[in-house]
């Protein structure tokens, strides 16, 4: 049979320099359900969104039922029957289902299309098999119906392939179930479904066909009856055996940070943080694994103060954490280095020595009376922080902006860790860095565990976990599947924890 | 590098705006060199001139300081104007009724206008923080609010018996010296330059101004750094409010002839919004402002001798002076648009 869309030696080279695609062929027919399954910049969601037009391959060719086509933007892709649902969702919240269907088509005013689609979408709602309420703003129905809403959305336009991007990871259970029933009823109607996911079990359950990405590259494509857990976390994490950086061997000391069945809510009103307990003793690093988007930004924020808590507690040194207090926190003892330098640790339009300082203007040690701040001492210390963490700049009166990512990064760095602190909380200390700020800043990681600090890594890099980590623990919808020494875990094993699938399940 | 670009673009700017100005002026057959040395000559050509030049530049420099403490904190804050009004009437209110003794009575005149100012920046400044009011709109308001009270307030309480088109005068007590005689230039503009500079200070040489800039470049990052928000955002409208007022204040206890508000706020409006282009020209720097409002205050002084000199007639005038305003607010307008996109 010929495929209904064929792609064919896809490379994607992102203006940045960052290679996501490397060749990738990718075939979908007619009537099935494929699963794309990866980690975090697998590139799965690149491979799609050159699909739906939304970006441009550097090479590589796409064929629709033999011909080949290019498109130039996502309305090109719709016309041909291929329209994507972003993880993200693009509804105006104020305004109804309704007029969200129908927004961003073309023709009159909004209100006045709107009585004549009315019996079209309601058309389509049947056709499908699903209800929902098209005039209450979509701001006020639950996220599940939102995100039908969003799939209507697409369907409206007549496509034929529908790609979803992790469409499950803000649903609870029952509303999943209620989105693989609806994907079968468009299977029955002959349409094609991607389905992007990092989920084992969800990608077994309901995919025909099973395709893995791992670093831009297609690592395998089973048929979903011939697959196994174990099959599908191993050429999702792959089986490189990750050098363990050397340290001082030395027993833990005392637990500095505790944290009892903490639950913290997300940005969609729903959990983020199930209930996690776990400690983290001196002079070790206890790392934090797991796809992006399974809680460990939430608990981060949490412990840094910048994110109300449910239930449980957060001790340090035995003293409770007040909540939502960052600067407690710091006084308290913990260096935050936050996930996004850029949107938490930086100021890009201040200087080097105006960053040097951020989150410790409060400092004594960089005031003089009435609040002023003192300069020389200010200026000094940038300069001693610029040297000691190998930041390459102009000066310390250098624009933020003007640094390299590797040199804000180490700036950042150099500034927590600058505060001697008792806890280090590390989210994505290396992320789109290049190898040698890398393998620096990996380094100072160690040598603060050596020296006694608590260090909490928090990383969707595997090899990063597995590479520094004492202790390892895998975050999957907000719990922890597996916490234990570094040494008693498999990669395959790690792969199948952040893929969901239990160390019971795996015998 | 980095400091001195934005002086280099302005200067640029001005270049341009001169340009267009004079391409604007061709077509009726003005001769722009003539009109621009009429310009020139009429802002700077004499001492009485410069003075001139600065009284206009007074009340703008502290307007724009309104509208750039705002924007450094991230806020489009254009409650000048309204804030102006009340720090006017508040100040007739203190200079012409209040008997006190000379020394204290401008201090207590200058503050009460200050104060009043400060005010009516609350309410939108509370609005903001605890209900998330747009400021623009709020402040918006405010003004028109502003504007029907403080007539309603000049003509009803505080006119002047017999000659109702304007306030009580201050009293002699808290007026400010005139700088030279004939002159509209009093010592209320030592207080205003005292005054940017003592902002510029706190924005760049204390924590919580630090703390307010922070909010303004990046509102995560403030809130990592443990910054209250509300508390900075309260402080850039208060400053701003106090500056506001401060300007108006200034128009009636250091402006002659008036030293009153006319009921139809005639000698005060529009110097609000007159201070956002300001700002604009001075890039939303403390200092940079008291420049541009020197640059406006010549167009203003200067501008009349082109009519006179070169015979060139007002409308246009005040077209050319548009011109070169709008193209000397490109380079900050774009700077900030370009932070708002970078988000």
């Amino acid at each position: 049979m010929e495929p209904f869309i064929e792609m064919r030696g896809i490379h994607k080279v992102y203006p940045d320099g960052t290679v996501a695609l490397r060749g990738v062929d990718f075939r979908l027919y007619r009537g099935e359900i494929v699963g794309l399954l990866g980690e975090n910049g697998a590139g799965k969601t690149t491979l799609m969104k050159i699909l739906s037009g939304l970006l441009p391959p550097t090479q590589g060719e796409i064929r629709l039922e033999g011909r080949s086509v290019r498109f130039r933007n996502p309305s090109d892709a719709l016309r041909a029957g291929i329209g994507m649902v972003h993880q993200i969702f693009t509804l105006v919240p104020p305004y109804t289902a309704l007029e969200n269907i129908l927004l961003g088509q073309e023709g009159s005013a909004l209100w006045l299309r709107k009585e004549q689609a009315r019996p079209r979408v309601e058309r389509l709602l049947e056709e499908v098999g699903l209800s929902i309420p098209l005039d209450v703003p979509v701001e006020l129905l639950p996220i599940g119906v939102q995100q039908r809403v969003e799939i209507l959305k697409v369907l409206y336009r007549g496509t034929r392939v529908l790609i979803l991007d992790e469409p499950t990871s803000a649903l609870t259970p029952l509303e999943v179930d209620e989105l693989f029933k609806f994907m079968r009823r468009l299977k029955e109607d002959g349409r094609s479904i991607v389905f992007i996911t990092h989920k084992l079990r969800e990608v077994l359950e309901i995919c025909d066909r099973i395709v893995v990405l791992r670093n831009g590259l297609v690592t395998g494509e089973v048929q979903a009856d011939k697959a196994t857990p174990e099959l599908l976390a191993e050429r999702m994490v792959g089986h490189a055996v990750v050098p363990r950086v050397s340290r001082s061997p030395r027993p833990p000391g005392e637990p500095i940070l505790v944290v009892r069945d903490l639950e913290v809510m997300g940005d969609l009103g729903v959990p983020a943080v199930r209930g996690v307990s776990f400690e983290v003793r001196a002079g070790e690093i206890f790392g934090i694994a797991g796809v992006e988007g399974n809680g460990q930004s939430e608990l981060a924020q949490a412990l840094g103060g910048l994110r109300p808590i449910r239930r449980g507690e957060i001790l340090l040194d035995g003293k409770p954490l007040p909540p939502l207090a960052p600067i407690e926190a710091y006084r308290q003892g913990i260096s935050h280095i936050p996930e996004d330098r850029l949107r938490f640790g930086l100021a890009l339009h201040f200087d080097v020595a105006e960053n040097s300082i951020l989150s410790r203007q409060w400092e004594a040690l960089f005031l003089r009376g009435w609040g002023r701040l003192d300069w020389p001492r200010i200026l000094a210390f940038a300069a001693e922080l610029v040297q000691r963490f190998q930041v390459l700049t102009p000066g310390v009166r250098a624009t933020a902006r003007h640094l390299s990512g590797g040199n804000q990064q180490k700036l950042v760095v150099g500034r927590e860790l600058s505060k001697e602190p008792r806890l280090i909380l590390a989210v994505h200390p290396t992320r789109g860095l290049d190898v040698a700020s890398t393998a620096y800043i990996r380094e100072l990681l160690i040598r603060m565990r050596d020296q006694g600090k608590a260090v909490l890594l928090i990383s969707a890099d595997l090899d990063e976990i597995l590479e520094l980590s004492d202790r390892i623990a895998v975050m999957y919808e907000g719990k922890f599947l597996g916490v234990g020494p570094a040494e008693a875990f498999s990669r395959t094993e790690i792969g199948m924890l952040m893929g969901g699938i239990l160390p019971q399940e795996q015998r | 590098m980095g400091r001195a670009r934005p002086l280099l673009e302005s200067a640029l700017a001005i270049l341009v705006g001169l340009i267009a100005g004079g391409l604007l002026m061709l077509p009726f057959r003005y001769d722009p060199l003539r009109a621009y040395q009429a310009l020139f000559q009429g802002a700077f050509g004499t001492t009485h001139d410069i003075l001139e030049t600065l009284a206009f530049a007074t009340p703008l420099m502290l307007t724009a300081l309104t509208f750039a403490v705002g924007v450094r904190a991230g806020l489009f804050n254009i409650g000048a104007e309204g804030q102006m009004y009340v720090g006017a009437i508040s100040a007739v209110f203190a200079a012409s009724l209040l008997p006190l003794p000379p020394g204290i009575h401008i201090a207590v005149a200058t503050l009460a206008g200050m104060i009043g100012g400060a005010l009516w920046s609350l309410v939108p400044a509370l609005l903001k923080i605890w209900r998330g009011v747009h400021e623009v709109i709020s402040t918006i308001m405010f003004n028109w609010i502003a504007f029907h009270l403080v007539t309603y307030l000049a003509i009803y309480y505080l006119a002047e018996p017999g000659r109702a088109e304007r306030t009580r005068p201050a009293l002699p007590t808290a007026r400010y010296p005139v700088l030279a005689e004939g002159s509209t230039l009093t010592a209320v503009i030592f207080v205003a330059v005292l005054f940017c500079l003592a902002v510029y200070f706190f924005l760049w040489g204390t924590r919580f101004g630090y703390e307010l800039r922070l909010v303004g470049e990046n509102p995560e990052a403030a809130r990592y750094a443990g910054v209250r928000i509300g508390q900075a955002l309260l402080r850039s409208f208060l400053i701003g409010g106090l500056a506001a007022g401060l300007a108006g204040a200034s128009q009636i206890i250091g402006r002659p002839p008036a030293w009153s508000l006319y009921a139809t706020l005639g000698n005060v409006v529009t110097l609000g919004f007159d201070g956002i282009g300001v700002a604009l020209v001075g890039r939303n720097h403390p200092l940079g402002g008291i420049l541009a409002a020197i640059l406006f205050g010549a167009l203003q002084h200067g501008g009349r001798f082109m009519e006179y000199h070169a015979g060139v007639v007002s409308e246009l005038v005040r077209a050319v002076n548009g011109l070169i305003v709008i193209t000397l607010s490109i380079p900050e307008l774009w700077a900030m648009l370009r932070r708002r996109l970078a988000r």
